[in-house]
């Protein structure tokens, strides 16, 4: 029986001699062989290529209520939704549920679920995958043509294990290329590689602080990226290529696309950027020539980033994107350009995104959550491609945004805000830090900047005197679901809605906080007289005067703080239960709350004592006692 | 035609012995619109003729067409009395002319709310009763109300005509009848005495109780028959009262009065001999049509009827006659003169129910003098929407000073603490307004003692606020109101188009306002709630929301949504212990349920943090039988620092354990927010700290640390102790008669609801029957009961407590597990509920 580690697997074939590494050819064709001491047994040992075992698909069973339907549950209903809910492999079977009471009947809906939906990279088999997989020969002829000398190369945690194999092949390509190279420039260095794992903040963003510690001249990032820029190092971008079973696919899209003459705009997770041309050809194919639908592909932006010549784009996956110019090449704002998470495109004069149906190729993952927050006014599906179904169920992304929104209507009842720095790389961030402090004073509320790499719970709840958080950090780590968090963390976007009298909410959604540099917050600016309306409180609250605050009163308010503090420390000292989360208006009010105030330092008023000189000499005779002894 | 103008009103303003606050109450369907409408009449503002048809004070489209008052709705009437009426009154008055701020309420419970505001602006009311239906649910319910704020009662026994013309009762009869009616009034008036307000009982005799016929527009009390017959029989006026009424027998054979009847044909009680027969032989004679014997009967009772009037016939007849006899306006409006106090008597005896201050600064006694030059006091109790869209007048009642235009004023929220900024805001009145009739009359100024409308104020008051001077920085505000029903039942509202948010949130912002029970609320899953008393208050908000409130905005309600409550059921199976992240602290914890009744103490603010320690071990002790010692070792309440669960050390000899208290606090203020269950708020939870564990550090023992273990070992002993759902249940009062009972018992069935009273109504057919209904199965209820019981039968439901569920939500299948699971859905929560293996760690 084979035994499993990792992907690499072991099979012992007998006891050690020298027909091993036939036997072991023999059982497994490529397989290395070595003999080892197994309980001081030599044995003749195989090691081969196995891939992680793949117990077969869709063989979990999984089980969900579709909600109450009261005396309405009819068998045949529930098993119809369920069954259009899970098709195909997944088999969803519905049966209705009563329990006491008709009203509450429910649907459920029994289904199989993939448990090992593939993803990119995992199934590296020979050399020849690796190869194109983490795109070692563009990887190379990016860091030969640009002369780097010391790359670093950023692997998320899931790619990790690849690292060894990928640095040995890419110094294998580099040798050969400096070698076909060699009689131009002879003197050219052996480049140096560092691998980088662990960042410091989400592995999607390029750590260019982890960069610049080995002293590196360029990042190569493997796996998912949000594509944020960079500030000062160049950086290549390896997507990864996920299998996916174009056919499908494109038959998927055309039950989109061809029946109603939809307008369709597809979008795609960066790891399936590979077959995008194929779904393209593929899909006119099936149209034919007559009919036109309107479909609309996406590109990605760019897989080079040069932050000190503008922005470079030399798109080696597409190459269709040369139309794009310099100064368009972030942020929704120019005409009918949008981009988002590294996707561009462009639409024909006169659409509106509305207009769109977006057909999302991919995983359902923060890209995709910000595609769905971004244009929540759009009718969305999504084609998984690692289990061939169409997801069109999305109710789940929605409830995010209702979501931030009552994390918005918390935040504008805050008093003392913490601003986690969630990125030092991504281009701009401290203009953003500084544009939010500015909009929290100016909101009337106290504000702290904190830089603690990803925030978890623990880490969070070591501010207890914070009614909410800010997190700036790229697009794509953004969205902290902050359940379990004590305080919640929002995004710099929704911050400006909360913290801007006046503004509105109404629906549109900005995750990219360079978007939001770009806006003036300003000039939605327009008081009304009216007081702030709560609606955790459901009544008036005013925190703020909206006349603002003129300088002299600012400064008494500093002078007297002190004063006011201790005088409340005073009062609240009579009922220690007092700490009402949200009440206070600094970290200091909130320290001066706490029941607990650090050690007792009795202290009971008197004046020092005043010194006296002691004993002098040794424990043998102190110079006062001598005195007595000689006398004696 | 109106008799009077803005400039006659202002002047009697000043006289505020001359002003009578007062409002009406009453049970739904009583009457006490339709007799309003005969005060309004007399006043002119609508004819006489109409009057009772009108019901002026039902100003909305849905009020008239469903016959239902839902807003109080108040109104300044000005009347001069003559001499001779007011010839025995005693008290202090300045001329003949007086003012009468009348406010009209709801009677249904669902808008009890409305009743409350009423009452705080108020200094009396007038308790309409139906004479053949008695003291009813909601009767009891405003009385108690109206008694708790220090409000005169008097009373009126309402729909006389139809013991004439409907039920054609005898004397005897009727007298046992209005007898019976007064006395259960008596009785619930007399448990709610207040020693302040001294015997507030009502007595015939003595003129507080009115008999009266609404929709006809007549009314007496026996003030009115003594005086005549005072005359008649050389009587002292205040003795014949007495004889009108109670064990007082007439024989007109004998012409001797006798205290028991003496059994002989023409013997008969004093109030039927002299008030009950004279105005039946009337109604007779008119519905008849003998008007030859009727004009002689007039003359000689002094009636004098018009020309044209002459020629009417029948019931139109009839009304004209009686309402010309016993003007229904005079009868009532002598009864509120003489027997309801002026503002300058009531707010002697009110001032310690009224003022959050002390007793003695110069505001209470402002108040308790109604002094027109002190400081301004002025109590904001309800807003009224304007007639243009989105703006309200905020609509109050000066206790002190003077209000005027221009006037810069200070607005203290309900959240305001004094000497503190929060909830407070200095604003400019732009206009100050009095309500005449359906249209409003802007004055100068208004002194105390009245009812004011504001304008300019409306966008910093969200219900209700006190005003003072701006100057008046040490003011206290005056008390918030206490409202009898809880927004219990609750619907998430969205707009069908996504970019119709801001409409919807300014929409929600005015219902808000213009109801003083609504609670327009955020929940967590990001839905806007909106709570109310009962489905038809929430049905009413929902249509005030879209038709006045967002423009015509459409908008989808969900189905109504109750919430629920966790608690436990047992003590912890064992003591549980999590670690915090970094595994160098432990907590060891153990749930068990609170003391019955504490939790009630602690809502009803008996016990609460901010009590003086030893006082609450007494009660503690004495009450709930806890040990002396371990009540003052509560370290918190929660959640919102008042809630009815806490936290209480049990450790000993724990070190550094003060230093993680705050953390501790923290945790627990935040899991008791959202229970492991359903992430429902927790209810009658203890939570015992048995032992702690703590890293020597600070550093490592911080709250970063604490804080989310204490969560984790909350949740753990909630779930090893037996957890629970409470589910909230209403109190059902309803009348209905004898053949309607079957259908009840059927519905209430049905609905998981049980009957635990069944009491038929003496004299009548009817029966009370009070149960506890689900709040959850209570939806169409009402609707269900009226098809069931062909319309007999009409519920008032009113929250009364949380009922635990018996099925065990941990157990798969239950109907409990399946409510949670509902509830987790709905809040966008993951369907299983978190296994105790997350919160619970292992040594």
């Amino acid at each position: 029986m084979p035994m499993v580690k990792g992907d690499v697997c072991t099979e012992d074939v007998g006891t050690c001699g020298d027909d091993c590494s036939s036997r072991c050819a023999s059982a497994h064709p490529g397989a290395q062989a070595a003999c080892v001491l197994n309980s001081n047994i030599p044995v003749c040992r195989c090691y081969f290529d196995c891939g992680p075992s793949v117990p077969p698909p869709y063989s979990k069973t999984c089980k969900l209520s579709l909600g109450i339907w009261g005396e309405r549950c009819s068998e045949e209903d529930c098993n119809s939704q369920c069954a259009a809910k899970y098709p195909g492999p997944q088999q969803g079977m519905g049966y209705c549920y009563s329990v006491g009471a008709p009203v509450y009947t429910s649907c459920f809906c029994e289904y199989k679920k993939n448990l090992f939906p593939l993803s990119s990279f995992t199934v590296i088999h020979s050399a020849m995958d690796l190869e194109s997989n983490y795109e070692i020969a563009p990887t190379a002829e990016f860091i030969q043509s640009n002369k780097f000398t010391r790359v670093a190369l950023q692997f998320p945690d899931e790619l990790l294990k690849d690292a060894v194999r990928v640095v040995s092949a890419l110094r294998d390509k580099l040798r050969t290329l400096r070698e076909s190279n060699a009689e131009q420039n002879d003197d050219a260095p052996e480049v140096g590689l560092f691998v980088m794992a662990d960042t410091a903040y989400g592995s999607c963003c390029v750590d260019e602080v982890g960069a610049s510690h080995v002293d590196a001249d360029a990042v190569v990032h493997y796996g998912h990226t949000c594509l944020s820029p960079t500030t000062t190092l160049p950086a290549f971008f390896v997507f990864g290529k996920t299998p996916i079973s174009v056919p499908d696919c494109v038959k998927n899209l055309s039950h989109y696309a061809l029946p109603n003459g939809r307008r369709v705009l597809v979008l795609f997770g960066l790891d399936y950027a590979h077959s995008i041309q194929n779904i393209r050809e593929k899909f006119a194919e099936v149209c034919g020539a007559e009919s036109k639908p309107e479909v609309q592909y996406a590109n990605v932006i760019c897989s080079v980033m040069n932050p000190s010549k503008g922005r470079k784009i030399s798109n080696e996956v597409q190459g269709t994107s040369g139309s794009l110019t310099d100064n368009n090449s972030f942020g929704t704002v120019s005409a009918n350009t949008y981009s988002i998470g590294g996707l561009v495109w462009k639409l024909p004069e006169g659409h509106k995104m509305d207009d769109y149906l977006l057909f999302w190729i991919g995983s359902n993952n923060s890209a995709f959550a910000n595609i769905v927050l971004t244009y929540n006014g759009c009718e969305i599906v999504r084609y998984d491609a690692s289990e061939c179904s169409m997801v069109t169920d999305l109710s789940q992304q929605r409830k995010i945004l209702k979501r931030r929104y009552y994390l918005m209507e918390k935040a504008k009842d805050a008093n003392i805000v913490g601003i986690l720095v969630g990125t030092l790389g991504v281009a701009g961030y401290l203009n953003m830090i500084h544009q939010m402090k500015v909009l929290i004073t100016g909101a009337g509320k106290k504000v702290y900047t904190l830089v603690m790499g990803r925030p978890n719970p623990a880490k969070l709840a070591n501010f207890p005197e914070c009614d909410i958080f800010i997190y700036v950090s790229c697009a794509q780590t953004a969205l902290l679901d902050s359940k379990e968090y004590l305080a919640p963390v929002i995004t710099p976007f929704e911050a400006m809605l909360a913290f801007n009298r006046g503004c509105q909410w109404t629906g549109e959604y900005v995750m990219e906080f360079r978007d939001l540099i770009n806006s003036s917050p300003v000039e939605s600016r327009n008081f009304s007289e009216e007081a702030r309306f709560s609606f955790l409180q459901g009544g008036y609250v005013e925190d703020f005067d909206p006349q603002g605050r003129n300088g002299t009163e600012e400064d008494k308010e500093g002078a007297l703080a002190l004063a006011n503090a201790t005088e409340k420390v005073l009062q609240l000292r009579d009922n220690p239960n007092s700490i009402v989360k949200g009440t206070a208006k600094s970290g200091a009010e909130f320290l001066a709350t706490r029941s607990y105030q650090g050690l007792d330092i009795h202290y009971d008023g008197s004046l020092p004592e005043p010194y006296f000189i002691g004993r002098s000499g040794r424990a043998a005779g102190y110079e006062d006692e001598k005195i007595g002894h000689e006398k004696s | 035609m109106v008799k009077f103008t803005a400039e006659e009103l202002r002047r009697i303003m000043d006289y505020k012995h001359n002003i009578r606050n007062m409002s009406v109450i009453a049970h739904v369907d009583h009457g006490k619109s339709t007799l309003t409408d005969s005060l309004v009449a007399a006043a002119g503002i609508i004819a006489q003729e109409v009057a009772g048809d009108v019901r002026m004070t039902d100003t909305r489209a849905d009020e008239a067409e469903r016959g239902i008052t839902i807003k109080s709705t108040g109104i300044s009437l000005y009347y001069e009395m003559t001499d001779a009426a007011l010839k025995s009154y005693t008290g202090e008055r300045n001329g003949n002319e007086y003012l009468i701020n009348l406010i009209d309420s709801p009677g249904h419970v669902d808008f009890s709310s409305e009743v409350t505001a009423a009452l705080r602006i108020t200094d009396g009311a007038l308790v309409v009763v139906d004479c053949i239906e008695g003291v009813c649910v909601q009767t009891e319910t405003v009385l108690r109300q109206a008694l708790g704020e220090r409000i005169r009662p008097v009373l009126t026994v309402n729909k006389m005509d139809r013991c004439f013309l409907e039920l054609q009762v005898d004397g005897e009869e009727a007298y046992q009848t209005f007898q019976r009616v007064i006395e259960n009034a008596n009785v619930i008036m007399a448990t709610y005495e207040d020693p302040l307000l001294g015997d507030v009982q009502v007595y015939p005799e003595k003129g507080t109780v009115a008999f009266s016929a609404g929709l006809h527009g007549w009314a007496f009390t026996l003030t009115n028959f003594a005086k005549m017959y005072a005359s008649k029989f050389g009587v002292d006026e205040s003795k014949m009262m007495e004889r009108l009424w109670g064990e007082n027998y007439f024989d007109p054979a004998t012409k001797k009065w006798t205290s028991k009847n003496t059994g002989s044909a023409t013997c008969k009680r004093g109030f039927v001999q002299f008030c009950y027969e004279p105005i039946k032989q009337i109604i007779n004679t008119c519905m008849n049509d003998q008007k030859d014997k009727l004009w002689p009967m007039l003359t000689k009772l002094g009636v004098t009827m018009k020309s044209d009037e002459k020629d009417l016939m029948g019931k139109a007849l009839m009304k004209r006659v009686m309402q010309t006899w016993l003007p229904a306006s005079s009868a009532l409006l002598e009864m509120m003169i003489f027997h309801l106090p002026s503002p300058s008597t009531a707010q002697r005896y009110r001032v310690e129910n009224l003022y959050e201050g002390p007793l003695d600064d110069q505001y209470a006694n402002a108040i308790r003098n109604c002094d027109p030059e002190g400081p301004l006091m002025l109590y904001v109790s309800k807003m009224i929407p304007a007639s243009d869209k989105g703006r309200f007048f905020a609509f109050g009642r000066v206790f002190a000073g003077k209000v005027q235009t221009g006037l810069k004023v200070r607005i203290m929220g309900p959240n305001y603490v004094p000497g503190e900024k929060k909830d407070l805001y200095v604003k400019n009145v732009q206009r100050t307004v009095i309500w005449m009739g359906k249209k409003q009359e802007t004055v100068e100024d208004v002194p105390c003692g009245n009812t004011v409308a504001l304008v300019g104020l409306d966008q910093f008051i969200t219900k209700n606020a006190t005003l003072t001077n701006e100057k008046e920085v040490d003011a206290h505000p005056i008390r918030a109101m206490k409202f009898s029903v809880s927004p219990v039942v609750r619907v998430a509202v969205q707009c069908k188009v996504a970019s119709d948010l801001p409409k919807l949130v300014e929409g929600l912002k005015r219902l808000a306002k213009s109801d003083p029970m609504v609670v327009c609320s955020i929940e967590e899953s990001g839905e806007h709630i909106i709570a109310g008393a009962g489905e038809l208050h929430l049905e009413i908000c929902l249509k005030d929301l879209q038709d006045d409130f967002m423009g015509g905005a459409e908008i989808i309600k969900s189905d109504p949504v109750v919430s629920f409550r966790e608690t436990v059921l047992e003590k912890s199976s064992r003591t549980v212990m999590s670690k915090s992240p970094n595994k160098h602290n432990r907590l060891y914890m153990e749930a068990r349920p609170l003391e019955e009744g504490l939790p009630e103490a602690i809502d009803d603010g008996r016990i609460g943090p901010r009590d003086d320690p030893k006082i609450r071990s007494k009660i503690l002790a004495e009450e709930f039988g806890w040990d002396k010692d371990l009540a003052k070792k509560i370290w918190c309440f929660g959640p919102e620092t008042t809630g009815p669960n806490m936290v209480v050390d049990m450790c000993k000899g724990v070190q550094y354990l003060n230093e993680i208290k705050d953390s501790v606090v923290a945790g627990f203020q935040w899991a008791s927010k959202e229970g492991a269950l359903a992430e429902e708020n927790m209810r009658g939870i203890c939570f015992e700290v048995c032992d702690v564990v703590l890293h020597a550090d600070a550093i490592h023992r911080g709250g970063g640390q604490v804080i989310p273990t204490a969560r984790r070992v909350i949740y753990a002993s909630q779930i090893t102790a037996k957890p629970r759902l409470l589910e909230p249940v209403y109190l059902v009062e309803i009348q209905a008669p004898e053949q309607a009972l079957g259908g009840i018992y059927s519905v209430l069935n049905q609905k998981r609801g049980h009957v635990f009273e069944e009491i038929q109504r003496p004299g009548t057919p009817l029966y009370n029957i009070k149960a506890y209904l689900p709040v959850i199965e209570s939806f169409g209820f009402s609707g269900q009961l009226r098809a069931s019981t062909s319309g007999q039968a009409f519920p008032q439901c009113v929250f009364d407590h949380w009922e635990m569920m018996s099925s065990d939500p941990l157990e798969v299948g239950s109907q409990a597990a399946q409510l949670v699971t509902d509830i987790r859905k709905r809040k966008g929560l993951k369907e299983q509920m978190t296994p105790l293996s997350e919160f619970e760690d292992k040594l």
